[in-house]
Parts: C-alpha cells; sequence; structure tokens
C-alpha cells in the first residue's frame, strides 16, 4: 500500500518537476530523465510519452542545436503557458502539502 | 535486452503508425542509446533504465493518435484514438469495450443516415431534370433542399459531437495511465 501510494505521488508530479528542471534551463531528453530518474526514480523511457504530451498540450516546444557528438540534439523549451502552468502546480502543490501536514499533525 | 533488441520491440509496439511519427520516436530512443554510451553506460544498463519497451510504445501510440485528432478530426484519426485508448486501457477494458463499440456503432449509423440524405435530396433535385417523381416540382425541389441542408447540418453536429467525447476519452486516459497504470513498479 505504501509503495502504491509513492508510485502514484511520484507520478503525480512527474510533469510539475520536469517543468521545474525546464524553468531553469533548457535541455534535452538524456538530461532530463537522469535527473528524474535519479530525484524520483521515474523509468527514464517515461520521459518521451511525457514530453510528446506536454509539447501537444503546448506547455514545451523544441529546437535542434548542433552538438559535439553525433547529430543535432533536440533541445526542449518551457513556453509562456508552461511556465504558467508551472507556477499554479507549485501553488496547488504546496496547498497541499500544508493541508496534509495539518491533519498529519501529532501523528507524525 | 541489448539496445537492437529494445528498438526491434519499440518498432513492433509503433507499427501501423505513420512513418514520419515512427522515425521521430525510433531517433529520440536511438539518441538516447548513444548518450547512454557516451556516458560510459552498457546497451543493456541504457535499455534497463529505459523500461519496457511494448508498454512504451503503447503511450507513444495514445500520445501521437490524440495529436493527430487534434490536428485532423477525421474518421480515421478517430479510430486511431478508439484503438490508442483500447492499447493503454488494460484494466477497464471490459467496462470500456461495449462503450466503445456502441459509440463507434451509433457514430457510423448517423454518418450513414447523413450520406442517405444527402444521396436522398440529391436525387430528388436531379430528377426534377427529368420532370420529378412527385407531382408537385416546387415541393420537391424544397424537400431536396432540405434534405440535404439538414444532412449538412447533421453531420457538422455529429464532427462536434465527436470531437467532444474525443476530448473526454483523451482526458480520461490521460488521467488513467499517469495515475493507475501502478501494475509496473517504476514510474
Amino acid at each position: 500500500m505504501a509503495e502504491s501510494l509513492q508510485i502514484q505521488l511520484k507520478k503525480g508530479v512527474l510533469e510539475m518537476c520536469v517543468l521545474a528542471l525546464l524553468s531553469r534551463g533548457d535541455n534535452y531528453a538524456y538530461e532530463i530523465a537522469s535527473r528524474m530518474a535519479e530525484a524520483v526514480g521515474m523509468g527514464e523511457g517515461t520521459i518521451y510519452p511525457l514530453m510528446r504530451r506536454m509539447q501537444n498540450e503546448g506547455l514545451v516546444s523544441t529546437y535542434l542545436q548542433e552538438s559535439d557528438s553525433g547529430p543535432p540534439r533536440k533541445y526542449y523549451k518551457l513556453t509562456k503557458s508552461g511556465a504558467l502552468a508551472l507556477k499554479a502546480q507549485i501553488g496547488d502543490w504546496i496547498a497541499f502539502e500544508q493541508a496534509v501536514r495539518k491533519i498529519l499533525g501529532d501523528a507524525t | 535486452m541489448n539496445r537492437a533488441h529494445f528498438m526491434a520491440q519499440l518498432r513492433d509496439g509503433l507499427s501501423g503508425l505513420h512513418h514520419v511519427d515512427i522515425g521521430d520516436i525510433v531517433t529520440d530512443y536511438e539518441r538516447h542509446f548513444a548518450d547512454g554510451a557516451a556516458d560510459g553506460r552498457t546497451e543493456e544498463e541504457v535499455a534497463a533504465a529505459l523500461g519496457d519497451p511494448a508498454r512504451l510504445a503503447r503511450e507513444l501510440r495514445a500520445e501521437v493518435g490524440f495529436k493527430r485528432w487534434e490536428q485532423n478530426r477525421s474518421p480515421g484519426n478517430f479510430l486511431g484514438v478508439m484503438l490508442a485508448l483500447l492499447g493503454l486501457a488494460t484494466l477497464d477494458l471490459i467496462i470500456l469495450l461495449p462503450l466503445l463499440c456502441g459509440l463507434a456503432a451509433l457514430f457510423f449509423g448517423l454518418a450513414v443516415a447523413c450520406l442517405g440524405c444527402i444521396v436522398g435530396g440529391a436525387f430528388l433535385l436531379v430528377s426534377l431534370l427529368w420532370g420529378g417523381v412527385m407531382g408537385n416540382p416546387g415541393a420537391q425541389a424544397l424537400i431536396g433542399l432540405g434534405l440535404i441542408s439538414g444532412a449538412v447540418g447533421g453531420g457538422a453536429l455529429l464532427l462536434l459531437l465527436m470531437d467532444i467525447i474525443a476530448k473526454l476519452l483523451i482526458r480520461y486516459a490521460r488521467l488513467h495511465f499517469r495515475l493507475f497504470d501502478s501494475a509496473n513498479a517504476s514510474v
């Protein structure tokens, strides 16, 4: 039970975490995936369906940039609506976290 | 699993999609393996970290299907959305299947009815040239025009309804596979 709660929590914040990473600078999928795998144990392959959905929803845009090794790299960039979504999600997250902490109160 | 094995399974899961979409996705994952190698990881390590290619293909296929529908609301793309939903909804298949079949049958029936009205209306109008099949040519012209305009209006309404339902289903699916697909231990 505890494990499934953890999985669902992680899934719920994946998008917010990726948006937050991109708000600090454009990045490419491999780098985003490694950071997310390290931080929340996300399967690295999940980044591609996730980025595709966020692109469909207009939260991120892509551009190609030459790289030192191999073919040009696809970079992801936060769009205006992506930045707005991040702000809203952070607000939701903080409100939720505070409410849960209040209820847990003495139990912790 | 090595790189070739992973890519083969991924391609397998994506077969049937537009070749441009498949090319796009395959490039992403090939690049991931190349980046992993540059990072000093073996193909097996990268493949293990990526996860199950069949499951990834199902989610990618759904995203591509949704995007195609949002770009071009054709009956073929509607079918694509339905098939993608069936691929995702492994748990709710039994609940969703009759609903989706019923919806598909309903839309098909309404579309055929619209087409029938257009053909019937056109027949009434064209047959006026040969004296008409009804006693009153004026009434026949009006009925013919009425049938066609009614069918065009009905068709537009039908498309609107399909769009609303597809959007609802897409929302449901995104929520569903993000929050409830915990069959796989890794997120």
